[in-house]
């Protein structure tokens, strides 16, 4: 070791001599250097003498080598945590610079590329021992201070040109060639650390991944690769997994979107890249459940209806921005318009909305995404709430100058534009009892006189009730007293909501004790799957919501089985509404019938958009035309290039369209 | 309705040289303007003229006219389409001796749920058995053929693989 610090300045101190030496030489030989040299393109005085130390001193026999080992051997200590004597590095590392002349090759040759190449072999060796004794965390903070530690050697002590080329080496040994192994290490892997929200140690792997080509795509395939798995689980139907429930199905999902965008913030620092594979894992696992519109629309519709519980107005908002990013990676954007309107129907008829404002609120925020197609039609739902509240107005005007009280029937109507609401095969039957139908009849009359040309017809689906009873019956005795309640056997009046079949139901008893099923079945004209509904909600519900009894007291309702009012009904609320036997989305029937109607929909919006093309165009190319139709309704729904030839097909059959003679691939317009 | 008039393809050759447009009837004008053309006016002389009419027949051209010529012709003329067993029995005498694929083409037709053929998926049969080699080696997906036809392949291709599944058992 003394052997070679002794060596290492002998020969500095014999390099500093040489200099001198030459500066002297140089003053002396000054004016054949300004003028012979420069005339006769020859070396100047002071570089001949470097070339002299180079090819004589330097370069003689073992010297080089000699010089090459010493200097590798006290990087080598160094590394190990030994100290050494860097001023002499550091001097030795610059006279072979100078000696280079206008180049480096020297220090290159003599020193920096054996370094490079024997430090590649030490990482090498340190990055198998690193791997296979710590786990991804540790290691990745091991080659985060291995790579300042020899960024700094470089710095100080060796050339600063050579400091790239040894992160270079560093970086290639310590990560390049084991980016997998670190990023897939069983339990410290990114896996580990997304499932463990281990966002900073996600940070210090990006940062050092971020170094090298490859490194990051190799993190983002693992993360998507894991996101994907995830959102997999939470849209298929399973044991374990509730897809039964919309609202918790979407929650998952926004709960599963703030993990990644937190990841997405704190760990990636808001790569781009890593924002578009997220984003299209989501909209990868989002449209492998066909429900997905619909729930989605079903989480909204419970976020705009009154009562949502607990949350303030400003994080209703929120949620409806978060799930609008949702909404954003839907393919079948034309399913979810479709059931929006059905649920945005219900809830304005049936007063259930939390306020007008954050209706339309939602509505311009759907606009933003879609364009006005997609709401116009909605907001027409909102002008004729405001208008039947206008002819309500002169309604009751116009009956309190008729002198007329309507049989003692608060009247409260809603006209609705046919093209407007969702459309229903055929207005279903119901009979409506006299007093309410003569006072309906009243106010047709009224509007038909204000816009002859129209038609109304009334839809009892949609229609609701307030109805006075009065029970005779006694209470029933209980065990528990309860202050609120005393015992009376007086009549007891309520007001119960109803719908308008239930209304047609109840009001049958007025005339009849009892009745069965098959009775009430003639009277009313409700359809059987309606009927059942009603009837279970009113006779085989909680017992406060028990209007009526049956007999027998089973839950099934057969055509024999009897109802009748039931006396013994208490409640402690005066005004009792009546909760509908209703399931949180659509039955599977329910769901074919409206894929039907999308299909069939989706049939005319291509033909529109093949017509459009074509009519611009003139002429087409087949693939062209079903690449352009794709591209067109992308923001509907997808369809596919067989469903596109299927109706360019049916065009060309009711000759919009036709083959050129010349060649059947391409189409031309037939004006 | 099937078209029992053709016994021979002979007949509908005569049929679109008289540009007659109803299957099973020949008016007076297309009865006189027809026979002109062909210099006709005897029945020794028809007789005579059935193997030049024939070779007709030969020449891609005027086959490919008289292929077209014949939907029109044998539909109905209340259908823009032709029902599919009028379909059939026309094609096997158009195409029944010279497209190889014609007998696997009308077992296609008869497990499918195709119950008539239009017209643009009738042009397109011919020039599917013009241009489409017998192993569909030459077939493109892209190739804007009628859906009809692109059953037909993957019902052959799957046949075939089935064919070679049992031949190596």
């Amino acid at each position: 070791m003394s052997l070679n610090n002794n060596f290492l300045q002998t020969l500095n101190q014999a390099w500093n001599d040489h200099q001198t030496s030459m500066v002297m030489i140089r003053d002396i030989l000054m004016y054949m250097d300004r003028v012979y040299v420069q005339q006769n393109n020859v070396d100047n005085v002071y570089n001949l003498g470097l070339m002299i130390f180079r090819d004589q001193v330097l370069h003689h026999g073992q010297i080089k080598d000699h010089l090459q080992q010493t200097l590798l051997d006290m990087v080598m200590c160094e590394r190990k945590g030994e100290v050494v004597d860097r001023g002499a590095v550091k001097n030795a590392c610059q006279m072979l610079m100078v000696l280079g002349i206008d180049s480096r090759t020297v220090y290159e040759e003599d020193f920096e590329r054996p370094f490079l190449h024997q430090s590649a072999e030490f990482f090498r060796l340190e990055s198998q021992k690193f791997l296979g004794e710590n786990s991804a965390s540790v290691y990745i903070k091991k080659v985060e201070a291995r790579i300042n530690e020899e960024a700094e050697r470089a710095a100080h002590y060796l050339d600063k040109s050579t400091v790239n080329p040894i992160i270079g080496v560093v970086e290639k040994e310590l990560i390049c060639k084991h980016m997998k192994t670190i990023v897939e290490m069983e339990n410290s892997g990114v896996i580990h650390m997304l499932k463990n929200h281990k966002t900073e140690d996600l940070a210090c792997m990006y940062k050092l991944l971020k170094r090298v080509d490859g490194g990051l795509e190799a993190m983002s395939q693992c993360v998507s690769s894991y996101l994907r798995e995830q959102g997999k689980a939470l849209v298929t139907e399973s044991e374990d997994v509730d897809t039964k429930n919309p609202i918790n199905y979407v929650q998952n999902l926004l709960d599963l979107k703030d993990r990644f965008d937190h990841f997405l913030h704190e760990s990636f620092g808001d790569d781009m890249k890593f924002k578009q594979v997220i984003s299209s894992d989501f909209e990868y696992f989002l449209n492998l459940n066909l429900k997905s519109p619909e729930y989605l629309s079903l989480f909204i519709d419970d976020k705009l209806k009154k009562g949502v519980k607990g949350l303030t107005e400003q994080e209703v908002e929120l949620v409806l921005d978060k799930t609008m990013v949702l909404f954003r990676f839907l393919q079948e954007k034309d399913v979810f318009e479709r059931y929006y309107k059905q649920h945005l129907a219900k809830r304005l008829l049936l007063n259930k909305s939390v306020s007008d404002d954050s209706e339309k609120n939602m509505i311009s925020k759907l606009k933003t995404e879609c364009g006005c197609q997609f709401t116009s039609k909605l907001e027409g739902m909102f002008k004729d709430m405001t208008v039947s509240n206008t002819t309500m107005e002169e309604f009751k005007n116009h009956i309190q100058a008729m002198g007329s009280n309507l049989s003692g029937v608060d009247l409260y109507v809603r006209v609705l534009t046919t093209g407007f609401w969702p459309t229903q095969a055929s207005s279903p039957k119901c009979t409506i009892p006299t007093t309410p139908r003569q006072a309906f009849e009243i106010f047709k009359r009224f509007y038909l006189a204000k816009h002859s040309g129209r038609q109304l017809t009334l839809q009892p689906q949609l229609g609701s009730a307030d109805l006075n009873a009065t029970f005779f019956g006694s209470k029933k005795e209980d065990g528990a007293t309860s202050t609120l309640n005393k015992t009376s056997s007086g009549p007891r009046k309520h007001i119960i909501q109803v719908s308008t079949y239930q209304m047609c139901i109840l009001m049958l008893f007025n005339q009849r004790d009892k009745l069965s099923y098959e009775e009430i079945q003639t009277e009313t004209d409700i359809g059987e799957k309606d009927l059942i509904r009603m009837l279970q909600s009113l006779a085989l519900g909680k017992l406060t919501q028990r209007i009526l009894v049956k007999e027998p007291k089973c839950k099934e309702i057969e055509p024999t089985h009897i109802f009748s009012v039931n006396d013994q009904f208490t409640s402690k609320l005066h005004r009792v509404k009546i909760q509908a036997v209703v399931a949180k989305g659509e039955s599977d029937p329910e769901r074919k019938e409206t894929r039907c109607k999308v299909d069939e929909d989706r049939k005319h919006e291509i033909e529109a958009a093949i017509v459009r093309i074509m009519k611009a165009r003139k002429r087409m190319q087949h693939n062209v035309l079903v690449t352009e139709v794709t591209q067109q309704l992308k923001s509907r729904f997808l369809p596919s290039p067989v469903i596109i030839k299927k109706r360019i097909e049916g065009l060309i059959e009711r000759e919009y369209l036709a083959r050129t003679p010349e060649d059947r691939k391409v189409y031309t317009y037939v004006a | 309705m099937v078209p029992f008039f053709f016994i021979q393809i002979v007949m509908l050759v005569l049929a679109w040289k008289l540009d007659a447009k109803q299957m099973g009837f020949f008016t007076l004008p297309e009865w006189l303007k027809g026979f002109s053309e062909i210099l006709c006016d005897s029945v020794e002389k028809v007789q005579g003229k059935l193997e030049y009419l024939r070779s007709i027949l030969n020449d891609p051209v005027q086959f490919k006219s008289i292929y077209r010529y014949a939907f029109d012709f044998a539909r109905d003329k209340d259908q823009r389409s032709m029902d599919i067993d009028t379909a059939k029995a026309m094609l096997t005498l158009l195409l029944g001796r010279q497209w190889v694929l014609y007998s696997c083409f009308h077992q296609f037709l008869e497990q499918s749920k195709y119950r008539v053929i239009n017209k643009d998926q009738w042009c397109n049969i011919l020039e599917f058995s013009r241009t489409i080699l017998p192993d569909l080696s030459n077939y493109d997906v892209d190739g804007a053929w009628p859906v009809i036809l692109d059953e037909f392949v993957d019902w052959l291709k799957t046949r075939q693989q089935l064919h070679i599944e049992v031949a190596q058992m």
